[in-house]
């Protein structure tokens, strides 16, 4: 079986309660009707903007939200109906590397307790096997052996987010979450680890998944990626075809505004307006209507059906897919006449 | 006032020295810069983190407290003016209304428990002595200059009911309230969204452009320097690196460090599965290395980069290098 993890109509809400108790509760969809299968053996991207619940889908792949509804297939076995010794063994093969370096090391635990923890944990407690296996992967990650009794503060945000990638691989795992891993370092540390991640998969035969705001990291390192909007996937599929040709609007929008350093191609780009609303009873229709540039009357009301367009193409827009033929109201394919300008939340 | 002539200088600093004693040792975050901004120009200060960009900043606007920070400077000149002279009370008369900040974060920097309306009619309330209906009326047209949809309903929203976006505007409207002769921005859009973030540059953009405002934008992002400044200054370990016109910086950079930042850069257009990268990391601002601080990462470094500190050295018109081999310069390139 070439597919490692699938989710399928996997929907995470979370409950918030009003000021007072007995005002209304809304809820929050952090991710809603999610599908995707993850193939074994490659890269894949979740690219969206903060709050569009790229981190919450990425905890719930790893079992650590469970969802509202759906399930999550690890090699084909439903991870939340485990029983509970199985589950945590099936969660050593997924580990997870976090976007905030220093937040994310225990500061008063020395590099070799940092990275051993996970073995502690297993029942591993043999020092000495331990010590050389911290020696191994520091090693792995480009650091040395000696740096084993220092603490996080005497390293540099690259050389923690090393100290937390070695943790992540000490217990061998197929399936790793690196969540934002770049986006806290220094632009000259980012190529250094990318390329650090990159020589792990070949070495270790690992499965990625690479969340990231950023585009251009995304078609540099993923063989396939989702693209997300408020809780739902707007597009998914192989990174080549998407780059090719982006089908929905928002990635059209999302890569257009990708800033490019190359001087001589700078060119005014169409900016997207207002913000992303509140996922707390997102819009009806199309999440993406209100920003849309190309959006029809329809839109607002009807929501889009995920289809695949291509082969491993998947596109969730009107535009591209067309709406249903019975029971349209008037005008519903005709442009939206919006006001100038978008309330944002 | 100045008469807005096209090449008079808003910011004259000369050899600006910043040191912080610590148990460790001294940190001298600035060694040593000159910066000049002129009349409607936007000039950015790019480097990494430790570079000491933010401290250069702060040091112009005078926020640095003394103690801790040892500043030592030959000129600071604003608009004409020696700001080494000025008492704090007459730097707090310059502050907000001849020069302004705009801080990264804007949820921070923000009073949580003041609506924005009000914070930005302190300004006027401040600084022309307005009366509140009039510094609100002042306030709302601002708002609504800045691109804030409801001005007037917005204006009595709290920080935290506004989105970042909107947030950071508001410290645009803040920034720009009395129409100031230099702005400075410290990573303006670091915190937002990429979407959000184009839509906050172009007003940044365009609100300097309307109110001849000189920018100065402090930032880590090379892609947001190219579609942004005029002038470029290069950062590296509390020296500038380079200077130069935004469009020679990166069609032709000079300095190793600048090339090996903007290949660093990840396009649209690279190859896939593989990232260029610099070597090594920024060194520790209390153990710099001997010579040229990007020795130990510059794959051109000889030994006497590993000796001798390199001078700026002029490069063509407006354009300055710190390097004794200087790249893409024709086939004499060494100096």
């Amino acid at each position: 079986m070439t597919e490692l993890m699938t989710l399928q109509n996997v929907s995470v809400h979370f409950p918030v309660r009003g000021a007072l108790p007995f005002l209304k509760k809304g809820e929050i969809q952090a991710v809603s009707n999610v599908s995707l299968s993850i193939h074994r053996g490659e890269i894949f991207g979740i690219v969206g903007e903060s709050g569009c619940g790229k981190t919450t889908l990425a905890s719930t792949m790893v079992g650590m939200i469970k969802p509202t509804a759906g399930q999550v297939l690890f090699e084909g076995v439903d991870l939340n109906s485990l029983p509970r010794d199985e589950f945590k063994k099936t969660r050593r093969r997924m580990q997870m590397i976090f976007q905030d370096p220093f937040s994310s090391l225990n500061p008063r635990f020395n590099v070799y307790q940092i990275v051993s923890e996970p073995m502690f944990i297993r029942g591993e407690d043999d020092e000495e096997t331990m010590k050389a296996r911290v020696a191994e992967l520091l090693e792995m990650v480009g650091l040395s052996a000696g740096d084993m009794y220092r603490y996080p503060s005497d390293f540099s945000g690259g050389q923690r987010q090393r100290i937390g990638i070695a943790r992540a691989i000490s217990l061998n795992p197929s399936f790793l979450v690196c969540d934002e891993p770049v986006s806290a370092l220094d632009v000259s540390i980012h190529a250094q680890i990318l390329n650090l991640l990159l020589e792990l998969q070949e070495k270790l035969n690992l499965t990625y998944v690479f969340i990231s705001h950023n585009l251009a990291d995304v078609k540099k390192l993923c063989d396939r990626l989702a693209v997300m909007y408020l809780g739902k996937i707007m597009e998914s599929g192989d990174s080549d075809k998407i780059f090719a040709q982006p089908l929905h609007p928002y990635t059209q929008a999302l890569m257009a505004a990708v800033l490019d350093i190359n001087f001589s191609e700078q060119k005014e780009t169409e900016i997207l307006p207002g913000d992303t609303p509140s996922p707390i009873n997102p819009p009806p229709g199309c999440r993406f209507w209100q920003r849309c540039p190309k959006a029809m009357r329809g839109c607002k009301a009807i929501p889009p059906e995920y289809v695949e367009v291509e082969q491993d193409h998947f596109v969730a827009c009107r535009l591209v897919n067309g709406f249903p033929d019975q029971d349209m109201p008037e005008g519903y394919d005709q442009p939206l006449v919006r006001l100038k300008t978008v309330r944002g939340r | 006032m100045g008469e807005g002539r096209v090449m008079e200088q808003v910011l004259k600093l000369r050899n600006l020295k910043v040191v912080f004693p610590t148990d460790y040792g001294l940190i001298r975050a600035v060694e040593g810069v000159d910066l000049d901004i002129y009349h409607r120009e936007c000039v950015a200060l790019v480097g990494e983190s430790g570079s000491g960009k933010s401290v250069t900043s702060q040091a112009v606007m005078r926020l640095l407290d003394s103690p801790p920070a040892l500043i030592r400077v030959d000129t600071l000149e604003f608009a004409g003016q020696d700001l080494t002279q000025l008492t704090e009370q007459q730097m707090q008369e310059i502050r907000g209304k001849e020069m302004a900040m705009i801080f990264q974060d804007a949820m921070t920097s923000l009073n949580p428990v003041m609506t924005v309306g009000k914070q930005i009619d302190e300004v006027y309330r401040r600084h022309y002595g307005d009366s509140k209906q009039a510094a609100r009326e002042k306030t709302v047209k601002n708002l609504e200059l800045i691109g804030i949809p409801e001005p007037k309903e917005r204006a009595n929203a709290f920080p935290h009911q506004l989105s970042g976006g909107m947030r950071q505007r508001v410290l645009l409207a803040m920034a720009f309230a009395c129409m100031p002769k230099l702005i400075i921005a410290d990573e303006p859009t670091t915190a937002l969204d990429v979407t959000i973030q184009a839509q906050v540059l172009k007003t940044l953009r365009g609100m300097q452009r309307g109110c001849g405002t000189s920018l100065l934008l402090v930032t880590h992002d090379l892609s947001v320097v190219a579609s942004t400044a005029d002038r470029v200054y290069v950062m590296y370990a509390g020296k500038i690196v380079e200077k130069a016109p935004v469009k020679d910086l990166f069609t032709a950079p000079h300095h190793p460090y600048t090339v090996g930042l903007m290949a660093a850069v990840p396009r649209l257009s690279d190859e896939k599965k593989k990232f260029t990268q610099i070597p090594g990391t920024v060194p520790s601002p209390i153990d710099k290395p001997s010579g040229c601080y990007f020795h130990p990462r510059c794959t051109y470094a000889t030994e006497r980069c590993r000796r001798e500190m390199p001078r700026l050295t002029p490069m063509g018109p407006d354009r300055e290098v710190r390097c004794f081999h200087p790249l893409s310069v024709g086939r004499n390139g060494h100096d």
